[in-house]
């Protein structure tokens, strides 16, 4: 078969372009240290590279949302840690307050130190972050959460719900606690708490209430109880119970133990006739440590100059001692989940690094060059050009004109 | 019959085949230059000993069948070279990762991760708006890239027709002077065959075309459909118009004699650079461009509902945060009819990258063609006089006539029109419903979200739609450049076998050149004896 002079031309020029563009591709994959350029080097490789480069990223973003969830927790564990140390030394000093020998003046000084103590609990509950977002007012964290009204009580402004954040695919984490849930909630299974009427004329005073049976009927719901002074100087009590169901008794006037609804409570001395008495599970009886702080400090600030009186301190301390008991278990529980969620961040993170290894190793696999096969291409192909080079000037240098 | 005409007839001979071999090998370089052959043939006027040679002819080496074939080929190839070179643009496009659509995307929802940390933090809030317009410009500038690539269409198409028309003004004068030439001689028009193969081969490059020899000397050229640019000495005209249904696109039409226009379909042209040009445009530009628009509108629509049912920073209901287009929509420029329609969004699951043609019905319904998949449905406005194709709404106003054609484009200019709107960081709304305060990030959680839901097409998420479109990209370029390389080796063939006929081989004229010298030669030497001869028999006498 003739081959014409201009076709030997052109096949060696174009062997040699090609063998130049293969070589070129090999070292442009080496520069740039992809095997995947461009969608058309490997269109499933190119488009799977974009399902992993989002994995990739929502990966990161949750990456740094446990950052921030990590940063506000910490800072609510620690000033959690604060708060229960106050209520500690508030608790201290409820126990000292119990000393009988006390005098007006001992008290008065007890309750400037309780006062300090109820301020720290106050401003630790209206703690910032760094952001100057309140800790404990829940999405309204912009104002603080705990003000004190008209009267000088505090109330609970913040919200009743908290932000989450995605701190995993499937996982909406809550970036704190409310204000409620720290400092007006008690934690599960908190047992009764009882209280002595405020208008109480007698000196009746309790101790208790202790739970005795916790599968009796009745268990778990509220009473009040009242009392009446009968004719022959001993005084009928009744219980007010569920569905207003009532019982009635006789009191002596100088002690006895009441049970009912799988409680026991125990009296001592004499009330006056329409004295109240009143107990429930402690979830139910309004807590909120900012009340019970309030309460101790007026009874410690008021003298103790009858019966009467120290009856109501008697009641009160009581009252407040478990209550106070019943916050700091409570501020322990939720530490304790704050404590569980940033282990949680700890356990996430770690899946979250894996989860990242891995979507860069696929995309890796997908895009990425492998540097020996790049480099044995890049010498094979260096070959192939050279060689296609050495062809085009032989066949140049083989003319019939040159021989003769 | 003397030895000095024998001999002379022989030095005529030889002086024609050495001028045929320079010529061969003068042109060895020309393009669509046949190399040419020196016939020879035994003088008959003699009787006994013969009476010499004579020239029967200078035959050009030409096959009309591997010619023919070698021009289909080149036609396809170059229609694939065409698209090829159009493709790659889209493949870089999408080969920039650091800058890319996909990584500005993430960083936009990276940016609303940041604001469900920090929901009424001024530097969260920033950086949502910074990174969204980052993001919806640089839909735009893909969308411009697009756009720039559909205009540049435009103008080679209108390029290519004048060339084919120049093109078919030549072959048809050509044809007219072989003929005079033939009658005029008799002899072969080597050369003019020659430039009027070449030019044909030229047509081919630009558009597939049928040639046909007719009388044995005019060529009859014509498109696939049968309409003739050349017919003997005349030449018809294409012409580059706007399409009717699109007239954003540049189309063909051709002319006939009369002047009258008729369009042609996109189907009749498919090989050389027209059929490249135009089917790129069709398969891989229009549902690249629809694609981008899809994810955009989709984007857009769902970040706004979700956007809108959140509270702000001021405690007010959320605005729209993206502006998005509305779909396009044409009235065919041949309506009878003066009906139009309005479209809007509707649903946007139901959203598609496919356009849609829909011919107005003598019953008031319309025959909805899907552009994209061939399907065809009928859709008959409802109660409140609104028809839905394809995720949008179409309100039909004015009175259509039967026939009457109207181009929907749900996406295809949606991406350019995509744009941020609020500019207020206090408006981005990041809180839920019932705004619980500044530090309400339930909007914002549920926006982070969307990401990871399947909205684009009722089935991918936003990487999703976008990871398609990469891989309809990929693929395309990636079987363009398999079905060139293919066809680049077919061709090769054919070429080695036309060459094999018409190609000069210089090794082969140069031994030409030494046998035909020596044949010169020779012949001189027949003089010479003849010459001794008589100087022998005229120094008898002497």
């Amino acid at each position: 078969m003739r081959v014409s002079t201009v076709m030997m031309f052109e096949r060696s020029v174009g062997s040699m372009n090609r063998q130049q563009s293969a070589f070129m591709e090999v070292g442009e994959q080496i520069a740039s240290q992809k095997r995947v350029v461009r969608p058309s080097d490997d269109p499933q490789a190119a488009s799977r590279a974009v399902g992993v480069s989002q994995s990739l990223a929502t990966n990161s973003q949750q990456n740094d949302s446990r950052v921030t969830v990590r940063n506000s927790l910490s800072q609510e564990e620690s000033v959690l840690n604060s708060v229960s140390d106050s209520l500690t030394r508030g608790k201290e000093l409820l126990i000292q307050a119990g000393n009988g020998t006390l005098s007006d003046a001992d008290r008065q000084s007890l309750a400037t130190e309780l006062r300090g103590v109820y301020e720290a609990v106050l401003g630790q509950a209206n703690s910032t972050d760094g952001n100057g977002g309140y800790l404990f007012g829940g999405y309204q964290d912009g104002a603080e959460p705990f003000v004190k009204d008209a009267s000088g009580a505090v109330q609970y402004a913040g919200a009743d719900q908290v932000r989450e954040q995605k701190v995993d695919s499937s996982r909406l984490m809550e970036v704190g606690n409310t204000g409620s849930d720290v400092f007006q909630t008690v934690a599960a299974g908190s047992g009764y708490v009882a209280k002595a009427d405020t208008d109480n004329a007698g000196s009746l005073t309790f101790t208790g209430p202790q739970v005795t049976d916790t599968t009796a009927d009745g268990y778990g719901d509220s009473y009040d109880i009242s009392f009446s002074e009968n004719v022959d100087g001993t005084f009928g009590y009744t219980i007010k119970g569920p569905a207003d169901s009532i019982t009635t008794g006789t009191y002596d006037g100088t002690s006895a133990t009441l049970e009912f609804g799988g409680v026991r409570l125990t009296l001592e001395g004499a009330p006056a006739d329409g004295d109240k008495l009143s107990t429930g599970p402690a979830k139910d009886m309004s807590p909120d440590i900012f009340t019970t702080f309030e309460n101790m400090l007026s009874a410690l600030e008021n003298p103790l100059d009858s019966d009467v009186d120290k009856a109501a301190f008697a009641n009160t301390l009581s009252t407040s001692s478990r209550e106070m008991d019943n916050a700091l278990d409570n501020v322990l529980t939720v530490r304790a989940s704050v404590g569980s969620r940033l282990n949680e961040l700890d356990t996430l993170d770690t899946v979250g690094s894996d989860r990242k290894i891995s979507y860069a190793q696929t995309q890796s696999d997908l895009i990425d060059l492998d540097y020996t096969t790049a480099i044995s291409d890049y010498v094979l192909r260096q070959v192939g050009l050279q060689a296609s080079q050495k062809a085009f000037v032989d066949l140049q240098g083989t003319s019939l004109f040159d021989l003769m | 019959m003397s030895l000095f005409s024998i001999g002379l007839s022989g030095l005529s001979a030889a002086q024609n085949a050495l001028s045929t071999t320079s010529n061969n090998i003068s042109n060895v370089y020309t393009d669509g230059y046949s190399r040419q052959l020196t016939l020879l043939g035994q003088n008959s006027s003699g009787e006994g000993a013969g009476s010499g040679v004579s020239v029967d002819g200078i035959q050009r080496q030409y096959n009309s069948y591997i010619s023919s074939q070698l021009n289909q080929v080149n036609s396809r190839q170059s229609a694939l070279e065409t698209y090829q070179s159009q493709v790659n643009q889209i493949d870089d496009l999408l080969a920039d990762s650091d800058s890319g659509l996909t990584t500005l995307m993430q960083g936009f929802f990276s940016s609303v991760e940041d604001l469900t940390g920090a929901p009424a933090d001024a530097a969260a809030r920033e950086g949502v708006l910074g990174s969204s317009n980052s993001m919806a410009a640089q839909f735009r500038a893909y969308d411009s890239y697009l756009g720039d690539m559909r205009e540049g269409i435009n103008g080679q198409i209108g390029d290519v027709v004048t060339q084919v028309n120049n093109l078919s003004d030549q072959i048809s004068d050509l044809n007219k002077q072989v003929t005079l030439a033939r009658a005029r001689s008799g002899e072969e028009p080597n050369a003019l065959l020659d430039q009027r193969d070449k030019l044909v081969s030229d047509l081919g490059e630009l558009v597939d075309v049928n040639v046909q020899v007719q009388d044995g000397s005019t060529y009859q050229v014509s498109l696939s459909n049968g309409m003739p640019l050349v017919a003997g000495n005349k030449s018809f005209d294409l012409v580059a118009v706007k399409d009717s249904e699109d007239p954003s696109s540049i189309t063909i039409a051709y002319e006939d004699g009369a002047g009258s226009r008729s369009p042609l379909k996109e189907s009749v042209i498919q090989g050389g650079e027209l059929g490249g040009l135009m089917s790129f445009r069709s398969e891989t530009l229009d549902s690249a461009q629809n694609q981008l628009g899809q994810l955009a509108v989709t984007l857009a629509q769902s970040f706004n509902a979700q956007h809108e049912a959140g509270v702000d920073l001021n405690g007010d209901p959320g605005k729209a945060f993206f502006e998005i287009g509305s779909p396009t929509l044409i009235s065919r420029s041949t309506n009878t009819g003066d009906g139009s329609m309005d479209a809007e969004y509707g649903d946007v699951s139901q959203l598609t990258a496919d356009d849609y043609r829909l011919t107005y019905q003598a019953d008031g319904s319309y025959s909805v063609e899907n552009l994209g998949s061939g399907e065809t449905s009928v859709a008959s406005p409802d109660a409140d006089g609104t028809l839905s194709v394809g995720g949008v709404t179409l309100t039909p106003s004015g009175t259509p006539a039967e026939g009457d054609v109207f181009m929907l484009q749900p996406t295809r200019n949606a991406a350019a029109a995509f744009e941020v709107v609020l500019s207020d960081t206090s408006e981005i709304a990041a809180a839920g419903a019932d705004s619980g305060g500044s530090g309400d990030n339930r909007n914002a959680l549920a926006l982070l979200e969307l990401q990871n839901q399947k909205l684009v097409g009722g089935s991918a998420t936003f990487s999703g739609g976008y990871a398609s479109l990469v891989s309809d990209v990929g693929n395309r370029t990636a079987i363009t450049q398999a079905n060139l390389t293919t066809q680049e080796g077919l061709s090769d063939q054919l070429y080695a076998y036309q060459q094999a006929d018409s190609g000069v081989n210089l090794d082969e004229e140069y031994a030409n050149l030494m046998r035909y010298q020596q044949y010169y030669s020779a012949n001189a030497k027949i003089i010479e004896a003849g010459s001794t001869i008589l100087d022998t028999i005229l120094g008898l006498r002497a």
